[in-house]
């Protein structure tokens, strides 16, 4: 924890933000918990984490005996495994389980915050003392019962992760490494990353509610390795969901191994392009991260409630063509960045952030929402209990528009089209934002002519969306597992756009003048 | 020793053992944090955590892996255990990996790096909230300010770790870090922001936090005005705080784990002239206070000052035991410490008057590098320099090449390390740079 802090503080920029594809970077047999009286049995998470109603009660009495606007305990239970194959076999696993509850105390812009690892009452009267130091006021009155929500159904599973034994995975694993293998008698190292986790939430809040949630994930990443006389070239494709094992069939994995073989051939014959200004095409689908960064970050109410943001006075103005509507939406069934409420109970769903060129909405916690007179937009989430929740994104996408990706690249005499992504930063206030390009191409008179790689594309935010001058009609969401990092806390995220013509970006290459 | 850690491990290593673990390596850490951040004239957010947590090596049958946990529950902690083993006998046995033989564990050394201050302990709410008010007094005298927030971040970390075939080794520091982000009104919607902290494991050798919250303004003021620099190959000269992340980007692929995986520009580069002359790298554990200092790695082995690169010639890589055995290299440390970069004589001042005109480069923005070819490009900001002087702010604009290809054209460094990140770097000058912008 120390170590990151320090490393956090030491190099990442002010007000700035980062997507990332992790490792890409220059980086369960659960008991109940100890029984303190009898679990409620109409609540499995209540006897999952050892605690009963009176004793949720109990602690929340004690976090808000100072005063609060607002409070919630966040209990979350997470067991993660991981599995690597390098050169043919399957020899490292790691496992990792991670219990706690946070407790929170929120009045006005003021916030609390303690965690516990340990779910005995004495331990969370405790952190329930520490939370409260906030506050000066007195007693509010605390719920004696927290009324259960309906459980969402976005991601249900048939077989949680806990019951996929490691010999299910390998021969998973060993499929993917064939079949790279099979493909190119230039690859000589094919590794596969499996990810698997599920996590537990019960949210108990001030206001009475009991939300529960179980998140399942999973990813895979395949890496090929290829050489050609004295070159050498790396690339990559990963899948990511909330989903089941039964998920990963032959089918959807031969897509993402033919995806990560061509990504890694073709960078033998790409090149930079020049460096400078010019018009960028955004594939569909991953392109997405244009409005993770560009918008997205900025519209997150936190930055717009303190007025750091570059989009703090905007709403209601015209910020794009009519064509261009961005959303973000956290009820779209089984993707990485959905959720069926989210990290502060609110029940999660749809914001439009721009609607017809026009901007409409930020993305609101209750804090910011509380200040804006609004209702929060289901947009608060935590990394783990060992973290205040803040507004972030879930699943980020533009809408279909009136052109073809055809007119698009028939409309460009010199520019390039942007295809796979590594990961992106934005700076909140100035609106600068870049993204990583891995894999793209040159467009020349209308027409695709080169394979480019590894340029970094840099814009301003409110700019690049005034020169967003084409959408076309094939809005797509990325499968990848795109991981979003914010405060020093990361949650994943999705994001997708249909093909897209930015008139003008800086683009950084080679042979400058 | 810390007892209780020490207790707990070796509990961890018998539990293992007795379901059928061959060697087990066990580490058990506490920590608590103290997060204190003030805004614009009031306490924001307070943050106050303790956490714990237990992590296991397994190595059965010739098969390995490796496991967390936060829940320390005795009964809970037994079938943790239990299923680390049945995990690990799930997998495939490799050969190459075996616990790190004991005779890397000898010559670790005693000397005291003091990384300790037991004043962090006792930091009490009063203390946190004068640093806070001290640093938003400066922070916020500015009619531009349209928000500035101070942070006080401070804690105790400690750890034991023991393993079966005869390690045993504990690990304590504290850190107290303190600053602020402020963020101006600049034109039209735009915000200028920046930030500036200092940190140390000792609370007295902190600058008065006045003094850090001016620099963070004044950091911020310079960047007013910023506009889209010229599209232009030149001369980059890169700010000591920038630098060091450059440097942490260099050495990214530079182990034994990328290097056996055909995944790094560094496979053929040890006892070569790979860059220039001015280019020296040392990984130091046994810095006094250094941030990542220490008696023993992650794999116990011994600490040892390890040269990376000397006037240009590679000297050693980052190799751990598994990939050192795989790629038939001998292990040195697979995880690094504390990085000194060779300096020169000159000043940042000295080294932008003899440069005369270029860019230079204060933070990246994103980008990111080819771990396998090198290949890099970067957002950044910064400013142009002008007759030997730093000129306009500049920003949205890229920098491009290959990092190998970068570092032989390194020309001079500066006498200006910057003293708050692991890696010790000065500022540094690159010649033939190609930026894009307008």
């Amino acid at each position: 924890m120390s170590i990151k802090r320090r490393e956090f503080l030491g190099t990442v920029a002010a007000g700035s933000a980062i997507v990332t594809m992790p490792g890409f970077l220059s980086g369960c047999g659960i008991q109940s918990a100890t029984a303190l009286s009898t679990a409620t049995p109409e609540n499995p998470f209540m006897d999952w984490f050892g605690v009963d109603q009176p004793t949720v009660a109990r602690v929340m009495s004690e976090l808000t005996s100072r005063g609060a606007d607002t409070a919630d305990l966040y209990f979350q239970h997470s067991r993660n495994n991981s599995l690597v194959l390098e050169d043919g076999i399957v020899s490292n696993a790691n496992s990792g389980i991670q219990q706690g509850v946070g407790l929170r105390v929120v009045i006005g812009e003021q916030t609390g915050y303690a965690f516990t690892e340990d779910l005995t009452l004495p331990s969370m009267l405790a952190a329930a003392r520490t939370a409260s130091a906030i506050a000066s006021g007195g007693r509010v009155v605390a719920p004696q019962q927290f009324n259960p929500l309906a459980t969402g159904n976005l991601y249900t599973t048939t077989v949680p992760w806990a019951d996929v034994g490691v010999e299910q995975k390998l021969p998973v694993m060993k499929y993917i490494e064939k079949q790279a293998k099979s493909k190119d008698p230039a690859i000589e190292k094919v590794a596969v990353y499996w990810a698997d986790g599920d996590e537990r939430v019960m949210i108990a809040t001030l206001d009475g509610k009991l939300v529960t949630d179980h998140r399942p994930m999973a990813r895979v990443t395949v890496v090929v390795t290829a050489r050609k006389g004295e070159e050498t070239q790396t690339g990559y494709s990963n899948i990511a969901a909330r989903e089941e094992f039964s998920w990963f069939s032959e089918d959807r994995l031969s897509v993402m191994v033919d995806e990560a073989v061509d990504r890694t051939l073709i960078q033998f014959e790409a090149r930079r392009p020049p460096a400078g200004e010019m018009p960028v095409i955004l594939a569909a689908g991953a392109s997405g991260i244009l409005l993770h960064e560009a918008i997205g970050h900025g519209m997150e109410a936190d930055f717009n409630r303190k007025g750091t943001s570059i989009y703090s006075d905007m709403i209601g103005k015209k910020v794009a063509e009519p064509f261009v509507t961005v959303v973000d939406q956290a009820d779209i069934p089984r993707e990485r960045g959905a959720l069926n409420y989210d990290d502060e109970g609110n029940k999660a769903g749809r914001t439009v952030m721009v609607e017809n060129g026009i901007l409409k909405s930020y993305l609101h916690d209750q804090i910011s929402a509380k200040q804006y007179g609004l209702k929060a937009t289901g947009s608060g989430r935590r990394e783990s209990y060992q973290y205040a929740p803040m507004p972030r994104m879930s699943c980020t996408f533009m809408e279909d528009g009136p052109h073809t990706k055809e007119e698009i690249i028939a409309s460009v005499d010199r520019g390039i089209i942007c295809e796979t992504y590594t990961n992106g930063q934005v700076q909140i206030g100035a609106g600068d934002y870049t993204f990583y390009v891995k894999n793209g191409w040159l467009v020349e008179n209308g027409k695709v002519t080169a394979p480019i790689k590894d340029v970094n594309i840099i814009g301003n935010g409110p700019e690049s969306l005034k020169r967003i001058t084409m959408v076309a009609n094939d809005a797509r969401l990325d499968t990848g597992g795109w991981t979003c990092g914010k405060n020093g806390q990361s949650v994943p995220v999705s994001q997708g756009i249909p093909t897209v013509l930015v008139s003008n970006m800086t683009v950084g290459g080679e042979n400058a003048s | 020793m810390r007892a209780d850690e020490l207790k707990q491990a070796e509990h961890a290593i018998q539990i293992a053992k007795a379901a059928g673990a061959d060697d087990v390596v066990a580490t058990v850490s506490q920590s608590r944090d103290v997060t204190f951040e003030y805004r614009d004239g009031a306490l924001e957010k307070v943050k106050d955590t303790t956490s714990q947590g237990l992590s296991i090596q397994v190595y059965a049958d010739g098969r390995f892996s490796n496991h967390q946990t936060t829940d320390l529950k005795p009964q809970r902690l037994k079938s943790f255990v239990a299923e680390a083993v049945a995990i690990t006998k799930a997998l495939e046995p490799d050969e190459f990996r075996q616990i790190t033989p004991p005779e890397l564990f000898e010559g670790r050394p005693d000397i005291d790096l003091d990384l300790v201050d037991p004043n962090v302990a006792k930091i009490s709410r009063e203390q946190r909230l004068a640093w806070c008010e001290a640093i938003d007094a400066i922070a916020t005298d500015h009619q531009k300010v349209i928000s500035a927030t101070a942070g006080v971040y401070d804690g105790t970390y400690g750890s034991t770790t023991v393993s079966s075939n005869g390690f045993s080794g504990s690990r304590e520091s504290t850190y107290c870090w303190y600053g602020s982000e402020i963020t101006l009104r600049d034109q039209g919607d735009k915000r200028a922001e920046d930030s500036f902290y200092v940190g140390s494991p000792h609370i007295e050798t902190l600058p008065d936090a006045a003094t850090v919250a001016d620099t963070a303004l004044q950091r911020v003021l310079s960047r007013l005005n910023s506009e889209k620099g010229p599209t232009v190959k030149t001369t980059m000269v890169v700010d000591s705080r920038a630098a060091s992340s450059l440097i942490g980007r260099l050495l990214g692929p530079a182990n034994a784990r990328r290097v056996q995986q055909g995944q790094s520009y560094w496979s053929e580069l040890v006892g070569k002239k790979a860059f220039s002359d001015k280019l020296t790298i040392i990984d130091d554990p046994l810095i006094k206070r250094g941030f990542a200092s220490r008696h023993f790695d992650d794999e116990g082995i011994a600490a040892k000052v390890m040269p990376v690169v000397e006037s240009g010639v590679v000297k050693n890589l980052y190799v751990d035991t598994y990939y050192g055995r795989k790629a038939g290299l001998a292990p040195t440390t697979g995880s690094p410490s504390n990085r000194r970069v060779g300096t020169g004589s000159m000043s940042l001042q000295a080294l932008l008057a003899d440069v005369g005109s270029g860019v230079y480069v204060t933070s990246w923005l994103g980008g990111n590098a080819d771990n396998t070819t090198g290949d890099f490009s970067l957002g950044i900001r910064g400013h142009m320099i002008e007759n030997g002087q730093i000129g306009r702010p500049v920003g949205e604009m890229n920098v491009t090449g290959n990092l190998r290809d970068l570092f032989s054209r390194l020309e001079m460094t500066g006498n200006d390390v910057y003293p708050y990140s692991s890696t010790l770097s000065p500022s540094l000058v690159f010649s033939g740079v190609d930026f894009s912008g307008v």
